[in-house]
């Protein structure tokens, strides 16, 4: 009698073997959602066995809204030149800084556009100036497709623009920007120019090579199939083997509203099998996060059941998702009372998986938060006046650095 | 301590939860393990089948201001909200019938129904075969916690109303909805004519559930109230996507659902919407009307 395919992967993660892609795609297809649960929470037991749930204090600011990429699943950017483009100045970044660490917070997850007037020497010179008032605080910072827009803005190789952001003060890289690391699928998507999935690849291999940990990502549900999301966790997979250097992996759905590309959500069920998978072939990542941004927080917290181990960050503020309509919140108080309630002990991290402690708000009295705070208040279009120091390569740029337009601001 | 595996077993094989089975599954933390077991004695009864139905919700305090405009997709005309007597429920029964043509005009909670007859049974029989004279289809809800006993049930049916759902109204804490999902399994062949349970509160708490609570009480209400053909969970209230999930952990109807198609095209109207999560779930949706009656989608 022939053992049905998704019996014999089944039992290669019982025994703790590695998934072939067929494997993959036979459970991913066609196991039941229990199944497919119960299979990830073992693997999740398995690497963490002491059942501690961790989560990080940081924030998620995004520097500027302006892009040249022009991804069609995105809601968020602005083309050069837009009345809605923004880029933050270095002092609004400090107060931001200075309200994470009020509520605990360790880290900067900094992301942004691919803005043609914000040089290397802007990024050096904010990182710089971080360190210089902030010398513990961390930055988890620019995703791969932002290297890459940086080494081709500055026609340094990805190696050498690495070696200077490193040396200004940069201390990690999160995994934004894969998409699905599938040319095809990132053509389709319009994100190809931005980085390859080869490019996006050789940022993280180089910068692990550097000494960096990062983070890896997937955003599954736009114009892919579900045989090129397991081709995505492989490629993943195949890099990690050689360098360790990821720290975690997070998957999340494309949001659709507002995009060019529109369409649907993927579902709930579908979050959760796409997690569950991702725990599964991902036999050699550690961490893998829960999308409460996107998929609230009842549905972040069932992702405890099927392979997560960490509740992300609590973000404190979020841009790229909420252009995208979703507007979910958890402060740490929300967080913890989930993970405790799913049977887990909360503890925070860094960025690094180290674990700080208990949560924060027991020890400090901290504000509550209901909702994620944004970039900028709508309406605020002030340009900071550092900006002036940097060359614009933009028309619209070159315009504001007129003389003229100076004296108007 | 029995497993659940042993429970699943025994049920695969067409027995009944005993006694002792009931306080394993209560006393289980294992959310996937009694997920499992609720969705399989979900399929034993309805195989892949998930039943929906859009509902048109009325006021009823806006039935007697003007022109009932109904939404034709509408599968149900549901009047909601508490009558102050009688007479002024089986006019608003009656315009709503008139307006709605030929879609299942339900409405009213029993407990609130019981409630204006005094809490006298023969009194409710005599409101409830009047509103039935009036053409109400069903009650659309009974609140646990707010009943007293089956009696009221068995009032419903002498009357020969079907009881649209038992629901829970006010959030009753973990323990406390247990206890509202036991006294619902003891009230045995009382509940003949009610079609489903929807085990989860309709009111918010002061501080939200939690996805486990939820499909929690969701596995537990189709594991311990066999007497119930179907558990229920509110597309609109619970939000699609713990809905789709709790398709999962033993409901097997989707209530409220919007007849309203809006303004977002048809492939995130809500028809579309709940096809794909139903579909996406590995289940096969299937419509219905306020009668519980299938209907071509």
């Amino acid at each position: 009698m022939t053992v049905p395919p998704i019996d014999i992967a089944a039992g290669k993660v019982a025994a703790g073997a590695r998934l072939t892609r067929d494997d993959a795609i036979a459970l991913y297809r066609h196991a039941p959602t229990h199944q497919l649960g119960r299979l990830a929470d073992l693997v999740r037991a398995r690497k963490h066995p002491d059942g501690v749930v961790t989560y990080i204090v940081d924030r998620n600011v995004n520097y500027t809204n302006v892009c040249v990429a022009r991804c069609n699943f995105c809601a968020f950017y602005r083309e050069v030149g837009s009345p809605d483009g923004y880029v933050l100045g270095f002092d609004e970044i400090f107060s931001k800084i200075d309200e994470t660490i009020e509520l605990g917070g360790v880290q900067l997850l900094l992301q942004g556009g691919h803005n043609p007037d914000l040089p290397l020497t802007w990024y050096e010179d904010l990182f710089r100036a971080v360190k210089q008032r902030y010398p513990d605080f961390k930055l988890h910072a620019l995703s791969p497709p932002e290297v890459v827009h940086l080494s081709r803005l500055s026609q340094l190789p990805v190696r050498a623009v690495l070696e200077r952001l490193i040396a200004a003060g940069m201390d990690s890289i999160p995994g934004g920007g894969a998409e699905i690391l599938v040319d095809r699928v990132r053509r389709l998507l319009n994100c190809y120019s931005k980085a390859s999935a080869s490019e996006w690849l050789g940022v993280m291999e180089t910068a692990h090579e550097l000494g960096l940990r990062t983070t890896a990502t997937m955003m599954y549900g736009s114009v892919e199939h579900p045989e090129e999301r397991i081709d995505h966790l492989l490629r993943l997979r195949e890099v990690q083997d050689r360098t360790g250097g990821f720290t975690a992996f997070i998957t999340w759905s494309y949001q659709p509203p507002n995009t060019e590309l529109g369409g649907s959500e993927a579902t709930g069920v579908e979050y959760l099998r796409t997690l569950a998978i991702a725990r599964l072939v991902l036999d050699n990542f550690d961490n893998l996060q829960a999308s409460w941004v996107t998929q609230g927080g009842k549905l972040g917290q069932l992702s405890l059941t099927f392979g997560a181990n960490d509740m992300g960050s609590v973000m404190i503020e979020e841009n790229v998702v909420r252009a995208a309509g979703a507007a979910y919140c958890m402060d740490e108080v929300e967080i913890t009372r989930n993970v405790e309630d799913a049977g887990f002990e909360a503890r925070r991290r860094n960025m690094h998986y180290e674990i700080l402690g208990e949560p924060f708000f027991r020890r400090h009295a901290v504000p509550r938060f209901t909702a994620l705070d944004v970039a900028r208040e709508e309406g605020d279009a002030h340009v900071p006046p550092e900006l002036d120091r940097y060359p614009a390569r933009s028309r619209a740029g070159k315009l504001r650095q007129l003389p003229a337009a100076k004296a108007t601001r | 301590m029995t497993t659940l595996q042993e429970i699943g077993t025994r049920l695969g094989g067409g027995r009944q939860l005993t006694a002792q089975d009931s306080e394993a599954v209560v006393a289980s933390r294992d959310l996937l393990g009694l997920g499992a077991l609720a969705d399989d004695c979900r399929r034993g009864r309805h195989g892949d089948r998930v039943t929906f139905v859009r509902v048109q919700e009325i006021p009823v305090d806006t039935v007697e201001a003007g022109d009932i405009e109904m939404l034709p997709a509408a599968g149900e005309a549901r009047i909601s909200g508490r009558i102050p007597e009688r007479g002024q429920a089986v006019r608003a029964v009656q315009r709503v019938v008139s307006a709605a043509g030929s879609i299942p005009v339900t409405g009213f909670a029993l407990d609130d129904l019981a409630e204006t007859s005094g809490w006298k049974p023969h009194a409710i029989v005599d409101v409830l075969a009047a509103l039935k004279d009036a053409g109400l289809s069903c009650v659309a809800e009974a609140r646990v916690e707010r009943l007293p006993g089956p009696e009221w049930l068995e009032a419903a049916s002498r009357a020969g109303l079907p009881i649209a759902r038992l629901t829970v109204g006010e959030p009753a804490g973990d323990a406390g909805g247990v206890e509202l999902i036991r006294r619902v399994a003891a009230w045995g062949g009382a509940l003949a004519h009610v079609h489903a349970f929807a085990p989860l509160a309709r009111a918010l708490p002061a501080q939200p559930t939690t996805g486990y609570r939820d499909l929690r009480q969701v596995a537990l209400a189709r594991l311990l109230a066999d007497n119930v053909d179907s558990i229920q969970v509110d597309w609109s209230l619970y939000g699609p996507k713990l809905a789709q999930v709790a398709l999962i952990f033993g409901a097997s109807d989707v209530d409220a659902v919007s007849p309203d198609d809006g303004w977002l095209g048809a492939r995130r109207a809500p028809l579309a919407e709940i096809i794909r999560n139903v579909r996406a779930s590995a289940l096969v949706p299937v419509e219905r009307n306020g009668r519980f009656e299938l209907v071509q989608t």
